[in-house]
């Protein structure tokens, strides 16, 4: 019976998925597609499709090609895809880092050399096994029109970062693969046995499987192999049950128990080393045993190369999940063995050896782990970094592999480990690059891990000593400086960056990255504007390089660089473009800032609950990312929110929250902004107090003239105590706008000047500083009303309580005496600042999608709530007197 | 496919007997009918396609009990009509056009076992068509 079907086909027939075909064909051929991806349930037939399209590629000219991820190709990166490599990968340059970019460029040359310029289709199966190299190749190939690529994923999981982002730009064509339908099936049961099947039959088959292809194939072969599919007189019969069971995988067992010890054999030997070439397998197995195999279904034999393979992925996970440990090892040294003998070519083949004899837990060479951590390292995959170099004997781990192997404990989170290892690393003799980033790499886990940055210093200053030839001793002198503005010492990072003439295109991105939060700290921001957009333009111009911050870190200081000018507005507009950015490329560092940055950027706007909201983000990124300074930042901003909302008790939680970690040099004197508030709303004001003049002593002495400026102005807020003098020498020394306004309306409260005060009201306004700007108007309601003015403070007390009304719910002493308005809720508030500005209903409505039913009834709440009835009653109460 | 549904659909066909070229030339009329783009594929006289449809069909529903038959047939046919310029989705068009023409030359003869029948024998015929030009290379 079985010779009957297998005269009949040479294939098991594939039904229903002609349209598939189609859609391949035209992307194939489109030239505006670089790839395909098939999703679908497992069984429903992805890799068929994808073999199926492959074959097609291949009878229209095209060289083909076909990979899978799997546990055994993950143990090291690039293993899924050791065929496409070239030989002679070549090693790391001299500043221990392995050029990947260089290594993908030299793999598409060979690939295109070797099929004259055809395009080479790729098959990937189980994409989402895949390495992060791998992917990060085939990315590459892919964007090159080098390859397209044919990739299947499994329902539910997730599609590769790499893959998805060329699928969002529309470059990826994808297939949602079903079920066959009942016509379908019948189709499917028709052509693979070759004549009709008795009515109950079909129906049983349609009940056991549903249309899953893989069901249908397992349980058909299943049967035929059993004897319970009989024919009869042309007609096929089920003799018996079919085996009961629910589960695909059930099934799939099986089948494989009930192989003989032969065919058994060969099947292993496939579920772990395939693809193996027909001519080895054929010296192995008895005669008969492979035609019986790929009668049954189990293992198919490409024509075109001759290379022997399992059917289908659940048949090498079943097999592999039975086989006990130890024969499964010595399988893989086996067939190790077997081709260090029978290949000179120190190429692929050098990989797939490794890879077998890594998956049978034997001893690797340390120069071909190294290479996997350098290829690790490239695409960010920080755990695999960690195996391989931590699989490396302790006396054979160079200078370069403790490099990795530190960098990779340091963004893991293990700072104490990192330490250990980067230390022993700078005894080990080395090339004086390595040593540099060793020294940078360890200075860093010192000041952002392990919060010691007179430890830092310390190693960076040892490094000095002896690293000296110019650009590297220059980089060190930026960092050196790095250290100093992120532990607190602005004034002294820009005298030690006065020293640096002007560095290569390195020292200048670590200039820029130290450089621009430092001027923008003592208050020179049109400066750390300008450094923090070069510093980012030359860090892309760079590339990925070892032991250097994430180019998302500019962005951060740009957005600081910005709020610290006063341009609230951009500021916010930038932190959120990048924000997304960052999420999706996973830089937890960039993500913490990001957040932080967005809950000050809220703070000084007036909008305080958002405040709150993403600074308790930022300190819950920082707590799981292990970023103790970050953390301590973010959680004085959350305790700074609360306080400005009036809880107490939240405001202190977050405090005690806070005093477990150890003080953040950078930025630190503004975190005591906190803990004035939190004693303010507790009725301490006198502690208030002190805690703002202690930490603008501190900001003082160190350079944070910003800073300064904003802890002297609370004071004058909460107490009406006097630092106009002082407010006024830093708005000199300062080119922010917020600071001038600052000050002027500290010299406004102390000379009770009520056209002053408004005057300030109207410069916090235009730059976004609803909270500051409504403090000021009521201040000069209060002013106008003494001087007898009462029409005139009238208005500004109108004026006063809408804009109070929009700082959601904020309470603040400078806000004692606005009548109290209901706050605006966050919506509200959104949309009423831009019907101030003379916006439409539908174009509002538009910009923040929404319909116009929904603004015009947010409107009319707020107008309640602010006792207006009118935009131009709005646009009055919130006009900018300027 | 059933036993019974093949000789359903042999029977079937066999009454259609003198009506013949009726069902052929209704079954161009629904495929125009629900497709007017279609028409432009064919460049020979409609009553000379007519024809060759007929003639074609009997000898597929013919060979349709022995499947070595079948496929020589529908695959080279199949072979043919991507020169013609036919795609996966017209496929769909043509098996509706076909029980449409069956339906309403047969009439009441045509019930829902035999409209079931034509279903999935249209299906097969639509596959293995489909599987000729791949199978020949493109």
């Amino acid at each position: 019976m079985l010779t009957a079907v297998a005269t009949t086909l040479r294939r098991w027939p594939i039904v229903g998925r002609r349209s598939e075909l189609e859609v391949f064909e035209k992307a194939l051929c489109s030239g505006e597609h670089t790839g395909l991806v098939i999703h679908g349930r497992p069984g429903v037939g992805k890799t068929r499709l994808a073999d199926e399209c492959r074959q097609w590629a291949a009878a229209s000219g095209h060289p083909t090609e076909r990979v899978v991820g799997s546990r055994t190709t993950a143990l090291l990166p690039l293993g899924a895809v050791v065929a496409l490599l070239a030989a002679g990968l070549g090693g790391p340059g001299r500043d221990g880092q392995l050029d990947t970019v260089a290594l993908f460029e030299q793999t598409r040359r060979a690939l295109s050399e070797r099929h004259q310029g055809r395009r080479l289709v790729i098959v990937a199966d189980d994409a989402a096994l895949l390495d992060a190299a791998s992917l990060a190749l085939l990315g590459y190939l892919a964007a090159q029109e080098t390859i397209f690529l044919i990739a299947t994923v499994r329902t539910g999981e997730p599609v590769p970062d790499l893959l998805a982002g060329v699928w969002r730009d529309g470059r990826m064509e994808r297939i949602d693969l079903e079920d066959l339908s009942r016509t379908h099936l019948d189709t499917l049961l028709h052509l693979a046995l070759g004549g009709p099947i008795e009515a109950g039959a079909g129906h049983e088959f349609w009940e056991a499987t549903r249309g899953n292809p893989l069901y249908v194939h397992e349980l058909v072969l299943g049967a035929l192999g059993s004897g319970a599919l009989v024919e009869r007189s042309g007609v096929w019969h089920l003799e018996d049950r079919l085996p009961s069971t629910a589960r695909l995988l059930d099934l799939v067992e099986q089948r494989i128990a009930g192989l003989s010890p032969q065919a058994r054999s060969v099947v292993e030997l496939l579920a772990l080393c395939q693809p193996l070439e027909l001519g080895y397998l054929e010296t192995v197995a008895p005669a008969g045993v492979l035609e019986s195999l790929e009668q049954a279904g189990l293992v198919t034999i490409a024509v075109a190369d001759d290379e022997v393979r399992l059917a289908h992925p659940l048949h090498g996970s079943v097999v592999r999940a039975a086989m006990p440990r130890l024969r499964a090892r010595t399988i893989l040294l086996a067939q190790a063995d077997r081709l260090a003998a029978a290949s000179s070519d120190p190429g692929p083949a050098t990989l797939r050896i490794a890879l077998w004899r890594l998956d049978a837990g034997g001893r690797l060479d340390p120069a071909v782990l190294m290479r996997g951590a350098h290829l690790a390292r490239y695409a960010h995959d920080f755990r695999v970094v960690r195996r391989l170099t931590e699989a490396i004997p302790g006396d054979q781990l160079d200078t370069v592999g403790a490099l990795l192997l530190g960098e990779a404990l340091y963004e893991l989170g293990d700072f104490e480990a990192a330490e250990r290892v980067l230390a022993r690393g700078q005894q080990l003799p080395g090339s004086e690059p390595v040593a540099l980033r060793l020294a940078v790499t360890r200075a860093k886990n010192a000041q952002w891990g392990l919060c010691q940055p007179k430890a830092a210093l310390a190693i960076n200053a040892a490094a000095r000593a002896v690293i000296t030839s110019p650009p590297l001793a220059e980089e060190l002198v930026a960092d050196e400086a790095s250290v100093l503005t992120f532990s607190g010492y602005p004034d002294q990072a820009l005298a030690v960056l006065e020293r640096i003439a002007g560095g290569d295109r390195r020292t200048r991105v670590v200039w820029a990255i130290a450089g621009s939060p430092a001027l923008a700290l003592v208050g020179r921001t049109a400066e750390a504007i300008r450094a923090a957009e070069t510093g980012f333009a030359d860090h892309i111009a760079l590339g990925d390089e070892l032991a250097i911050a994430h180019p998302a870190m500019h962005v951060v200081n740009q957005v600081f660089a910005l709020t610290e000018a006063g341009q609230l507005a951009e500021a916010e507009q930038l932190v959120r473009a990048g924000a997304d950015t960052v999420a999706s490329h996973r830089v937890p560092i960039a993500q913490i800032f990001f957040a932080a940055n967005l809950g000050r950027v809220a703070i000084l706007q007036g909008r305080i609950a958002t405040a709150r909201r993403y600074y308790a983000e930022a300190a819950g990124l920082a707590e799981a990312n292990r970023f103790a300074g970050p953390r301590w930042l973010a959680l004085s901003g959350l305790a700074l929110a609360c306080a400005t909302l009036g809880d107490a008790a939240a405001a202190a939680q977050a405090l005690d929250e806070r005093g477990a970690g150890p003080p953040f040099g950078f930025r630190e004197p503004e975190g005591y902004l906190a803990d004035a508030w939190t004693a303010l709303v507790s009725r301490r004001p006198a502690e208030a107090e002190r805690h703002l003049r202690d930490a603008a002593a501190q900001a003082a002495s160190t350079g944070h003239r910003t800073a300064e400026s904003w802890l002297l102005h609370d004071l004058v807020r909460i107490s009406a105590g006097d630092a106009s003098a002082r407010l006024r020498e830093l708005a000199a020394a300062c080119d922010s706008p917020l600071v001038s306004a600052r000050a002027r309306h500290a010299v406004a409260l102390l000379t009770r000047d009520a056209r002053e005060l408004a005057a300030a009201a109207d410069d916090f306004e235009a730059l976004g500083a609803m909270l500051l700007a409504a403090e000021a108007t009521a201040g000069a309601a209060e002013a106008f009303s003494q001087a007898g003015d009462r029409r005139a403070a009238a208005a500004a007390q109108r004026r006063s309580s809408v804009l109070a009304a929009i700082c959601e719910g904020a309470v603040t002493p400078g806000l004692l005496h606005v009548a109290a308005a209901v706050p605006l809720s966050g919506r509200e508030r959104e949309i009423v600042l831009l019907a101030a500005q003379g916006m439409a209903s539908k174009d509002i409505a538009e910009r923040l999608y929404l319909s116009v039913r929904t603004v015009d009834n947010h409107l009319q709440h707020a107008y309640a709530k602010l006792g207006v009835n009118s935009r131009a009653g709005l646009a009055q109460a919130l006009r900018s007197g300027s | 496919m059933t036993p019974e549904q093949l000789a359903l659909v042999q029977s079937s066909y066999q009454r259609l007997g003198a009506r013949l070229p009726a069902m052929a030339s209704r079954f161009y009329q629904e495929l125009f009918s629900r497709d007017p783009a279609l028409r432009e594929l064919f460049t020979t006289d409609m009553a000379e396609q007519q024809v060759r449809f007929a003639l074609k069909l009997t000898e597929i529903v013919q060979a349709m009990p022995r499947l070595d038959e079948l496929l020589a047939h529908t695959r080279a046919l199949g072979a043919r009509h991507v020169g013609y310029g036919v795609h996966a989705a017209d496929y769909q068009t043509v098996g509706a056009a076909l029980l449409g023409a069956l339906a309403a030359v047969l009439g009441d003869d045509f019930d829902a076992p035999t409209h079931e029948a034509w279903t999935i024998a249209y299906n097969l015929m639509a596959e293995t068509m489909l599987e000729g030009p791949r199978r020949l290379g493109p």
